[in-house]
């Protein structure tokens, strides 16, 4: 990360991350919606960002654009202070949940508004040429003089992205920005988000709330927990290794279990636990993925780690069926069989079963 | 916090940015703060203060001194006409009431179709969208003895005599008073009425309740705020009162109102602003007065 | 059951209600059409005609009754509901546009905006007259009287503005900033285009409130007369049915603002339509 400097004084950024977070902070009364944020984003990254609702996601999007100013901190832009500089002067697009396009214009000139209304005005014909083009990169060619608000919502999301493409933004925050779609537009959208910055090679910081979204979408992912980060790496990194049991938690993915460890076991309400890994953390608690689980008629598990549990539920999710089970005193187990691995087995509503998995699958946080 | 300051908050929509916005946001509202400072409290400032002026016959002075008080409430011309103000404003104000009373209830918790409702209203308020003074004059030939009204009860042989009393009297100034502010207390009225939850009603219905009986104990209740804004407004503007008078009363009906424009006809500055500061204390006490009804702050 | 007897009667009452709301203008309208010039202001219509609308115009003979001071009135009534109308709104939207962020002092300014429109007309012209008078300043009806206007329609175009910027979705400022447009400019290009149907309803709320304005006026105007006032001196001398003809035609201008008003804002609500509130999710 080093600068070089050259005779004149400007620096030759070598590997400059295009964005950086210092021990950024923000409260909104006594709520502290972020929490000493650092972190770095490369050029030429796509880096999700997730969390749940109150996590304070899209207040770091907000804070990075310029529409909050945070209380304590610092945010870089390749190299360059940007923490009070104003809205307008960032180079920094932003991609609304809700899409945020001027009513009253067309798609022609609400792609074009920025190249027409910036501080640099280009010629009338350049503007024609560069926002036709964008048009076309997100595939709305012909609906150029439509209105803003007669088109789909698919349609407006790529308008909302071609307004902010058009403009060579350094980097681009999105905001949920397929969180308005209907689930089958989403996935599709999600490809072609993802081709789009690949030709462009700008930079994206992506919030979503859906823990499958950011790990399709990221070649990194910060995953957000009331303020700060609880883990930031690649998908598989915390897709496999979960940093915080919260992080385990968001995934969606992983049964969490409360409880301390005890030599080399982990110690719980439910049993003792072997693991194979462990991770520093403030918290204890002990998680295990939900593919990992094997059920087994009551009785007939010998070995451990294992839980006694009462069957639920299942549910058909198309290539794997999810089972759920309940302990005794209502915690909820849930067990994802893939149907590439056989067939399903079958279980009696409320019969009492062993699941068990093997101890290299046990994550230990503590 | 009261509702003035919750209204007030609830309009921030931007980001606090420091000093450069602070600076912003004075510049924009200074015209406005200025305007009203300048324009409205020094005016009403003046008044006070010029209240305790010298008045010689044609100048006035800034040597502070009691006397137009004293003319005021040592005259009996001038006593009376603040009891004739007092008086006529709270007949204006229970006749509105009552007039405007069984309207509101009509319209707001009758008509349950809201385009009917809002249909209503607005023949409601339209008069108000003509010129204030025509609708005093209009009055004129409704009210003589050869008015309409007259005409149209001696047609029907209800009288045979016309009635003089209508026109040139402290009734017809009451009348066209009424007419011409019913429409404030219509609105708010009318207002609350339409919040009320119908099930409320019903409720109470099938508990047995005659109609008077909700009448009073749910109803009016629950419209309490909005015929006490209706009061308000319609007290303000009777007290500020001075054309209606004039136009209907042929001099005979002198309102504090009245008292300021003559005098500012004759360069009577001093008492005229003893007038006007009185005129102010009496509202004053007015809208406290109503204000402590009922607590708008909750209600509204 | 007793809503089944209460409803046509408080219906049977509305009617009545209304007939007194109207009556007035009924009577007037119909003796407005009195014969002219020896008709008296009052029943019985000895015989129709439209002398007196011809009388307004200037189009009679003259005859022993004096024709109404419009002429000139009518134009500066004109002239300072313009200059009201337009004072008043842009006062109000800056300030309107200043409430949507937090600074000291806010509440004070809002009652102080508000107090415009609670202080009854001759006190705040008194006022202005007794300052007027006192500093030696001439009072006219482009200065003094002007002033008075604008502080008793401020607050309705602030209030109105405050409502309207309510409702304002702010995404798309911030959208328009993101993409490095100054602030001024977005308020030109993006704010203002949406706030628009806001911004005529409060400029038709000043004009009416100006051009209908008397109390006021009465004590803060010099000695040239706006058309109320105008039309007052003549009360205290016998009125004549042109008086009449002059409320119908000012009713039917009233009416005709009022269709204007209704033409401009369907036309701009049809253009920015799906707009002054963004639409949630499309």
């Amino acid at each position: 990360m080093d600068a070089v400097r050259t005779k004149k004084g400007m620096s030759i950024l070598s590997e400059e991350p295009i964005l950086r977070l210092e021990g950024l902070t923000k409260r909104f009364g006594s709520h502290v919606a972020l929490g000493d944020v650092t972190f770095a984003v490369e050029r030429g990254e796509y880096v999700a960002l997730l969390g749940p609702s109150g996590s304070g996601k899209t207040t770091l999007l907000r804070s990075i654009a310029g529409f909050e100013i945070p209380d304590a901190g610092k945010i870089f832009l390749s190299g360059q202070e940007i923490t009070r500089a104003n809205i307008y002067e960032r180079g920094i697009g932003f991609v609304f949940q809700n899409f945020a396009l001027f009513p009253h214009l067309s798609v022609k000139d609400n792609v074009a508004f920025g190249l027409r209304n910036g501080a640099k005005r280009l010629p009338n014909d350049e503007v024609l040429s560069r926002v036709l083009q964008t048009i076309a990169m997100v595939g709305l060619t012909g609906l150029e003089e439509r209105g803003a608000a007669q088109i789909s919502g698919g349609q407006k999301q790529r308008v909302a992205l071609a307004r902010t493409l058009v403009m060579q933004p350094k980097l681009v925050l999105l905001d949920e920005p397929l969180g308005a779609l209907d689930a089958n537009l989403r996935l599709r959208m999600r490809a072609e988000l993802r081709q789009i910055r690949e030709q462009l090679g700008i930079p994206f910081l992506h919030v979503t709330g859906s823990e499958t979204e950011a790990l399709a979408m990221g070649d990194r992912v910060i995953v957000l927990d009331q303020g700060r980060i609880g883990q930031f790496g690649k998908p598989d990194e915390v897709y496999n290794r979960p940093a915080t049991p919260n992080v385990a938690r968001f995934l969606n993915r992983y049964n969490v279990f409360d409880g301390a460890l005890d030599g080399e076991v982990f110690a719980s309400a439910y049993g003792r636990f072997a693991f194979g890994v462990r991770m520093a953390s403030a918290r204890s608690a002990y998680a295990v993925r939900y593919d990992r689980l094997v059920a087994k008629q009551a009785g007939t598990v010998s070995r451990a780690p294992a839980i006694r549990v009462n069957y639920v539920a299942s549910e058909y999710l198309g290539a794997a069926i999810m089972h759920f089970f309940e302990t005794n005193d209502g915690k909820v187990v849930e067990v994802e069989h893939h149907l590439s691995n056989g067939p399903p087995s079958a279980f009696s509503e409320g019969e009492a079963y062993d699941l068990t998995w093997t101890a290299e699958d046990g994550i230990v946080f503590g | 916090m009261s509702s003035i300051e919750a209204v007030v908050s609830k309009t921030d929509q931007q980001p606090d940015r420091g000093r450069s916005a602070a600076l912003r946001s004075y510049l924009l509202i200074a015209p406005s703060v200025i305007w009203m400072a300048l324009f409205l409290i020094l005016p009403l400032a003046m008044i006070v203060y010029v209240s305790f002026w010298t008045q010689s016959t044609f100048k006035i002075e800034p040597k502070l001194t009691l006397d137009s008080w004293q003319t005021f409430f040592g005259s009996d011309t001038y006593l009376n006409s603040l009891w004739t103000t007092i008086r006529i404003w709270l007949i204006v104000l229970i006749s509105t009431f009552v007039l405007g009373y069984p309207t509101a209830l009509f319209v707001g918790l009758f008509v349950r179709n809201k385009t009917l409702q809002t249909a209503l209203l607005v023949l409601c308020v339209i008069p108000f969208w003509t010129s204030f003074l025509i609708r005093v004059i209009a009055w004129r030939p409704m009210l003589g003895k050869e008015g309409a009204i007259n005409i149209l009860l001696m047609k029907f042989g209800f009288i045979h005599q016309p009635i003089e009393a209508l026109l040139f009297t402290e009734l017809s100034v009451v009348i066209g008073m009424t007419q011409i502010y019913v429409v404030f207390m219509v609105g708010p009225i009318a207002f609350m009425l339409g919040r009320i939850d119908p099930n409320i009603i019903e409720a109470a219905r099938d508990l047995g309740a005659g109609f008077w009986r909700i009448l009073r104990k749910i109803i009016f209740p629950l419209s309490l705020p909005g015929v006490v804004v209706g009061a308000m407004f319609v007290s303000v503007m009777v007290l500020g009162e001075f054309a209606t008078s004039a136009a209907l009363s042929g001099r005979k009906v002198n309102l504090l109102g009245n008292i300021v424009v003559t005098q500012v006809g004759s360069l009577k500055w001093a008492l005229a602003s003893v007038v006007g500061v009185i005129l102010t204390v009496i509202m004053g006490f007015v809208i406290a007065g109503l204000l402590r009804i009922v607590d708008l702050k909750k209600e509204l | 059951m007793e809503s089944r007897v209460l409803k046509p009667v408080l219906a049977v009452y509305v009617g009545l209600f209304l007939l007194f709301l109207y009556g007035p203008f009924i009577v007037l309208g119909i003796l407005s059409f009195q014969q002219g010039p020896e008709g008296g202001p009052q029943f019985p219509i000895t015989q129709w005609s439209i002398f007196w609308y011809r009388d307004i115009f200037g189009l009679t003979p003259p005859s022993r009754v004096a024709p109404l001071p419009i002429g000139v009135s009518l134009f500066r009534s004109l002239v300072l509901a313009c200059m009201t109308m337009i004072t008043s709104t842009v006062l109000g939207v800056m300030a309107a546009q200043a409430f949507r962020k937090n600074f000291p002092g806010k509440t004070v300014s809002f009652y102080l905006i508000v107090l415009g429109m609670i202080v009854p007309g001759i006190l705040v012209g008194l006022g202005s007259g007794l300052v007027a008078t006192t500093t030696g300043i001439e009072r006219h009806w482009w200065s003094t009287a002007f002033a008075t206007h604008v502080v008793y329609t401020l607050p309705f175009a602030f209030l109105v503005m405050l409502a309207i910027f309510n409702r304002f979705d702010a995404s798309v400022e911030e959208a328009a900033w993101s993409l490095g447009v100054s602030p001024i400019t977005t308020f030109r290009k993006v704010t203002f285009p949406l706030i628009f149907p806001g911004v005529l309803s409060a400029m038709l709320f000043a004009f009416t409130l100006s051009y209908d304005e008397f109390s006021r006026t009465l004590l803060s105007s010099g000695r040239e007369q706006t058309l109320p006032l105008a039309i007052y001196s003549t009360f205290s001398v016998e009125i004549h049915p042109n008086v009449f003809a002059f409320g119908v035609l000012t009713t039917l201008f009233s009416f005709s603002l009022l269709a204007v008003y209704a033409i401009l804002m369907t036309l701009s609500v049809r253009r920015a339509k799906r707009v002054a509130i963004q639409e949630a999710i499309g």
